[in-house]
């Protein structure tokens, strides 16, 4: 049995280290989770989406049980900073995402920072947000071949049905 | 070159034992002094260390150098042409392909398969500041997120009846192809 832990091992450790400390993680984390309510879209780095994209579902599971409960509301006061933002998360994010199981944000790489660093960059977004898509989704054409069988099989269907 | 040095001492007696020391040093009758070197003044050279001790290097077995000497890896032959191109030009050191890069089906450009396509996103990304640059005015100042929500509508386009309770958003352009109205 291993007593001790070497300095370089992290087997199976899953959050990432950010900023100076613990609570300096916490705190950035916070930051962009706040940012991400009040702009539902969101440019970082794309560590820190992905680790900030798990506190901020969690954050819309406790704001779905109302803002009644005692535990959703100290949850919704320590994670955004900026008070206003609690109204706007329980009396619209709550209800967007009610019919919806999880997975409520959209995490898509975007090119790489222009800086000098050229930092993996991504874009989170909660989803059914008034802005414009990012993507666009594609539909196969017309004239592949499986679409045309699909739509001469639809045919036949139709014209058994009609006669 | 014997060095004369000439000591003025007031004692004559001091004096003279000098001078029969420094008599006896010149004609080699005190070898005792230079630890077992007879005589330092013998061959005139100007060269210090080893060309002065001739004797010691038969007396010692081992090379008398000193023993602060280091042994370092050194190439024994020079590699060939051959050999460095090996080297050099070996898979792992090469730069890798990359297979992943696919043109956009929007605007042509290039990008990564796992990537957005740069250009199609700083379109989205200006129309987008655009939009929050409105949504600011609309709200007027800091920390005034509405507890209802948004619709963006651009020219000549009428609220739905979807768009019921939510606030608007006007933009004063048409509405661009790639943003579908849903």
């Amino acid at each position: 049995m291993r007593l001790s832990v070497a300095a370089a091992i992290s087997h199976g450790r899953v959050y990432r280290r950010f900023g100076l400390s613990p609570r300096s993680r916490l705190d950035l984390l916070r930051n962009l989770v706040t940012a991400l309510v009040r702009y539902e879209r969101i440019e970082t780095p794309w560590a820190r989406a992905d680790e900030m994209r798990g506190y901020a579902e969690r954050l819309i599971d406790y704001a779905k049980r109302g803002d009644k409960d005692e535990r959703a509301m100290r949850m919704a006061d320590f994670w955004l900073t900026e008070k206003d933002l609690i109204h706007k998360l329980f009396k619209v994010l709550a209800p967007r995402f009610q019919p919806h199981a999880g997975s409520y944000t959209r995490l898509l790489q975007i090119p790489n920072r222009d800086g000098l660093d050229r930092a993996k960059m991504a874009v989170i977004e909660l989803k059914g947000n008034p802005l414009p898509p990012l993507v666009r989704p594609r539909r196969d054409s017309d004239r592949t071949l499986l679409n045309q069988l699909l739509k001469g099989y639809r045919q036949d269907a139709q014209r058994a049905r009609g006669t | 070159m014997a060095v004369l040095v000439l000591v003025r001492s007031p004692l004559p007696r001091l004096r003279a034992l000098l001078q029969r020391c420094w008599g006896r040093l010149e004609r080699g009758l005190w070898p005792g002094i230079f630890g077992g070197q007879s005589p330092p003044w013998g061959p005139a050279l100007a060269v210090q260390g080893p060309a002065l001790v001739p004797q010691g290097i038969s007396d010692a077995g081992a090379p008398s150098l000193p023993e602060s000497m280091v042994w370092m890896a050194a190439p024994k032959q020079r590699r060939t042409i051959e050999v460095n191109r090996c080297r050099r030009r070996n898979p792992s050191k090469l730069i890798e392909i990359k297979r992943n890069i696919d043109v956009c089906p929007e605007c042509g450009n290039l990008k990564q398969k796992h990537v957005l396509c740069g250009y199609c996103y700083a379109k989205v990304k200006e129309e987008t500041r655009l939009i929050r640059m409105e949504i600011y005015k609309k709200e007027g100042g800091p920390f005034n997120a509405p507890t209802v929500e948004t619709v963006v509508l651009y020219e000549g386009e009428k609220p739905t009846e979807k768009d019921e309770g939510k606030r608007i958003i006007e933009r004063a352009r048409k509405r661009p192809s790639w943003f579908v109205q849903d």
